[in-house]
């Protein structure tokens, strides 16, 4: 699920993660729309921005992390270059990772497809 | 002086088959080149056909064909003379050449019955002598009036073909 | 994780840069909305927090978009004006006259910017805007955090509707109907004010939706909600929630920890439009082009029909159909309609444009808008868009005095603008008017005389009008950079005549000036087959054209004077409209033939080719010279060539007539 309020950047975002095997893609353009996702079904991983009009990206990210059924998603959180606190934030509220916009999108590949092939062993 | 030049009215000069002719500004919207005409079928003899000007669909008459002067290609100094009449028809004319504006005053126009005859009398309000040359004060309802038919005209461009 | 940087042989996204080039556009337009809502506010002590929120997103959005596609400039400068936002937001300094000035500064500059990557032009220098925001926001530190979930600002609900709490559980089920959270809340944003939207697990692990919203809807629409699986109940003014009536109790789940109902802004915009494809548009079009034809076919059928139906069966059979032929006409008015678009889409620039001018001329300028919401063909709205803006621009470069010479004239110092439309019957009227010094016709008239363009004759607005419409015409010796008014106005009024408007002024000296633009509200626009004769291209109304077939030499046959082919078990006569018109005919060894009318009257009109199916806007061809039968009008393919409009069913007419004098001479000669 690629989480941000830029149909740009979720463009961008889905163009850099094409490779990935068997890839099914949802996007959000809000927070509320985000936690509807989750309500719906199963997500593999989630690319989220923090930046989004209705909810900040790390109250959703908290939002996903107390539910059951997404707690172990892999998220990772884009951010941008000058906000470090707010990376720090995410990462206490429990993102897996974080890339910083701009980014390249072979490097959010590559964190993506770690974060998924982690999540397909079995759980320690 | 001053008097005859206020009573003079302005005219554009213009020539056909090297005669030359006026008609009163009042009546000219504007001149322009002249582009593709699109003919069309059916249309009286002398209309070349019709043209798009400043959006309006306009015909386009031949002055040589009307006046009964043999046709001519257009060249580059061919103007399409685009007139409204007091009935607020917008019609095209192609001369051959458009000059300057001229005053020329109301005395000095003597009626073409007088001195012209024949059938292109019709289309002539009268003739006026600046200096030396003769110009043809040009009637321009009976120019665009088609009903009366028009002896002497050079032979239709692509008339309909009576089966 | 380790942090990704950007490697130094990276390729920016350059396939999204039509995305980020209608990004930035609706983040610009919207920035532009905002920054003129909070000029408003300079000056008061009350700083507008929702509105500086919104800027501030936008420009960190445009911040962040510019960075992904490597445009370094737009991204800086959406950075400075991110920062200045981000003091004026907390407070460290507040908006003044020059910051306002210095956030519109920023936002055409960053316009420009982005039209440069755009056109490919040169990037225009940023850097003295940048310092001049970078001071005013008193050179803030660079890295501020963006601070997550401030317990927003949920400002207290100024209205004094009561309050509903509305509780949406997603489902699959929903999402087939189309029903989202979005959905939803853009509904809820419709009826009234939400105050608060958050997401709460409820029992099972499912996830609901709680909205908080202050409304003065009935209780019948709140009612109606749940179908879309909202539930509503009151909330009580002082915060208390009633206790909720039967319905999934919000019992939380023992498996997953609290989620504390976050405070949420409710920013989205509410859609009360969509937006259609104009490609769909159109093909709808057709579509309903063609549901036409086919009634109209119907009808043909049902009257050679009506013999062997019996009178009772035929009355209810012609008054349906008659129901039918109804609602095809209000379904085709229907989507003619949809290409009517309110007028306000000229309008919207206007504020900046005028805003921008004024400053540039250092006159004060007032705009009034009126009449936004006047409906006008799609087709026209593009076309009158540089006129008008045009007009305004002229009403004030040359129309406003400044400010002192005003004042000595016993006028406000503010000039007053006023661009206003406004329907009646078959046509618009679009206003531009201005309170300033008027038109000196006498000055203009003897300018002209000066330069030999009229006779003296026309001295009146109409003339003056016809003046200054003549291109290289200018009142200023200089050329106006501005305005430009000696090639604009030309301009100005061919456009408006292509379109089949008028274009008149009135003035007063000393007083004002007022343009007045008319245009047909919609235009005779029919879909038509372009077809080729000879060298000649004919344009065929495509509803009275019932098949198109294409016939091979060897299978038409000759009969007396007429050439006919087989069709459909019988024989339809063609006539060659290359004979008809006497102009060249290509040899060929088929005809392309349209097909006219139905049964006995059936006649087929043979071109040379058919060219391809187009909308064209049919222009009259009314004078008499050439009112020729069989010509039903005129159009304009886009090379400012005149195509001929056919009337085939006038084209019939006379060929059967005169088959038929034929005939009867033959007779007389037998």
């Amino acid at each position: 699920m690629i989480v941000d309020d830029s149909p740009t950047i979720r463009k961008m975002v889905r163009a850099s993660l094409r490779e990935l095997d068997d890839a099914e893609f949802i996007e959000a353009a809000n927070g509320l729309a985000a936690i509807e996702q989750i309500a719906l079904g199963p997500v593999a991983l989630i690319v989220l921005d923090l930046n989004m009009p209705d909810m900040h990206g790390v109250d959703v990210l908290k939002f996903v992390r107390a539910h059951r059924r997404s707690k172990d998603v892999p998220v990772v959180v884009l951010t941008t270059r000058s906000d470090s606190s707010s990376r720090e934030t995410a990462i206490a509220a429990g993102a897996t990772a974080y890339v910083t916009k701009p980014f390249a999108p072979p490097a959010l590949l590559a964190s993506a497809e770690h974060l998924l092939s982690a999540a397909r062993q079995p759980q320690a | 002086m001053t008097d005859a030049r206020q009573t003079a009215d302005r005219f554009i000069l213009f020539t056909v088959a090297e005669t030359m002719y006026a008609v009163h500004s009042r009546d000219v919207r504007h001149m322009e080149m002249i582009e593709q005409v699109t003919r069309v079928p059916n249309a009286p003899p002398f209309v070349d056909g019709v043209v798009f000007s400043r959006g309006l669909v306009v015909p386009v008459v031949n002055l040589r064909a009307r006046f009964g002067f043999e046709r001519a290609p257009y060249t580059l100094r061919t103007r399409l003379i685009v007139v409204q009449t007091a009935g607020g028809r917008v019609v095209g004319l192609i001369a051959d050449e458009a000059r300057e504006f001229v005053p020329i005053p109301a005395g000095a126009i003597q009626p073409a019955e007088d001195t012209l005859a024949g059938p292109s009398a019709r289309y002539l309000e009268g003739i006026a002598s600046i200096g030396d040359r003769m110009i043809l004060v040009v009637r321009l309802e009976r120019v665009l009036d088609f009903e009366e038919p028009i002896a002497g005209d050079a032979p239709a461009v692509g008339d309909a073909a009576t089966a | 994780m380790p942090p990704s940087e950007l490697p130094p042989d990276h390729e920016p996204f350059v396939e999204f840069l039509d995305d980020y080039f209608a990004e930035c556009d609706e983040h610009l337009m919207g920035a532009r909305r905002l920054l003129l809502a909070l000029e408003r506010s300079v000056g008061r002590t009350d700083v507008n927090t929702p509105v500086l929120d919104e800027l501030f997103r936008r420009f960190h959005s445009l911040k962040g978009i510019s960075g992904m596609v490597e445009l370094r400039p737009a991204e800086e400068l959406s950075h400075t004006m991110e920062e200045y936002l981000r003091a004026l937001r907390r407070r460290d300094t507040t908006i003044s006259v020059e910051g306002i000035n210095a956030l519109f500064d920023g936002t055409h500059l960053l316009e420009q910017v982005v039209g440069a990557r755009r056109s490919g032009g040169p990037t225009p220098a940023i850097g003295p805007v940048v310092h001049a925001i970078a001071a005013l926001a008193g050179g803030s530190p660079g890295s501020t955090p963006v601070l997550p979930a401030e317990p927003a600002a949920i400002a207290p609900s100024a209205s004094s509707a009561p309050q509903w709490r509305f509780v949406f559980t997603p489902s699959r089920e929903l999402v087939e109907r189309g029903v989202r959270v979005d959905t939803i809340r853009a509904r809820l944003m419709a009826i009234g004010e939400i105050l608060t939207a958050a997401p709460r697990v409820i029992d099972g692990g499912l996830i609901a939706f709680d909205f908080i919203v202050a409304t003065t809807a009935d209780p019948e629409t709140i009612a109606a909600l749940r179908e879309d699986g909202v539930l509503a109940e009151p909330v009580s003014r002082d915060g208390a929630v009633a206790p909720s009536p039967a319905g999934p109790a919000p019992a939380v789940d023992p498996d997953s920890r609290i989620a504390e109902a976050v405070p949420v802004h409710s920013g989205v915009a509410p859609t009360h439009f969509v937006r259609v494809d104009l490609t769909r548009l159109d093909e709808l079009m057709r579509n309903v082009g063609d549901l036409v034809i086919s009634r109209a076919r119907l009808g043909e059928s049902l009257a050679r029909a009506e013999a062997h139906v019996p009178s009772s069966d035929w009355r209810s059979i012609q008054e349906n159909a008659m129901i039918i032929d109804r609602q095809v006409r209000t379904l085709r008015e229907g989507i003619m309609r949809v290409r009517l678009v309110p007028v306000g889409e000229i309008f919207r620039r206007m504020p900046f444009v005028v805003r921008d001018l004024a400053r540039e001329t250092g006159k004060r300028v007032r705009l009034e808008l009126q009449g936004q919401s006047t409906e006008i063909d799609k087709f026209l709205i593009e076309r009158m868009m540089d006129p008008v803006l045009h007009l305004v621009r002229n009403a004030l470069s040359h129309g406003i005095e400044p400010a002192e010479e005003r004042l000595a004239a016993g006028k406000p110092a503010e000039g007053t603008i006023t661009l206003s439309a406004s329907a009646a019957g078959e046509t618009v009227t679009l206003d531009v008017a201005d309170d300033g010094r008027g038109i000196d016709v006498a000055a203009v008239t003897a300018r002209a005389a000066r330069a030999g363009l009229r006779s003296v004759a026309a001295d009146d607005e109409a003339g003056v009008l016809a003046l200054l419409c003549t291109p290289g015409f200018s009142t200023r010796d200089e050329s106006d950079r501005a305005s430009g008014r000696g090639v604009g106005m030309a301009v100005v009024q061919s456009a408006i005549e292509e379109l089949g408007g008028t274009l008149r002024l009135e003035t007063t000296l000393g007083r004002g000036t007022r343009f007045i633009v008319e245009l047909p509200v919609t235009l005779a626009i029919t879909d038509a087959l372009i077809t080729r004769v000879g060298a000649e291209t004919f344009a065929v109304p495509q509803g009275a054209v019932r098949e198109v077939i294409e016939v091979p030499l060897a299978a038409m046959r000759a009969l007396e004077q007429n050439e006919i082919a087989p069709y459909r078990g019988g024989a339809l006569p063609i006539v060659r409209l290359s004979r008809l018109f006497g102009l060249d005919q290509t040899a060929r060894d088929r005809l392309h033939v349209l097909v006219i009318g139905a049964g006995v009257g059936a006649l087929g009109l043979a071109v040379d080719r058919i060219a391809g199916q187009r909308e064209i806007v049919v222009r009259a061809t009314t004078d008499p010279l050439v009112k020729v039968d069989g010509i039903a009008g005129a159009t304009d393919l886009g090379d400012g060539r005149v195509v001929l409009i056919l009337d085939p069913a006038a084209l019939a007419r006379r060929i059967r007539t005169r088959s038929h004098a034929a005939g009867r001479l033959a007779e007389g000669a037998a």
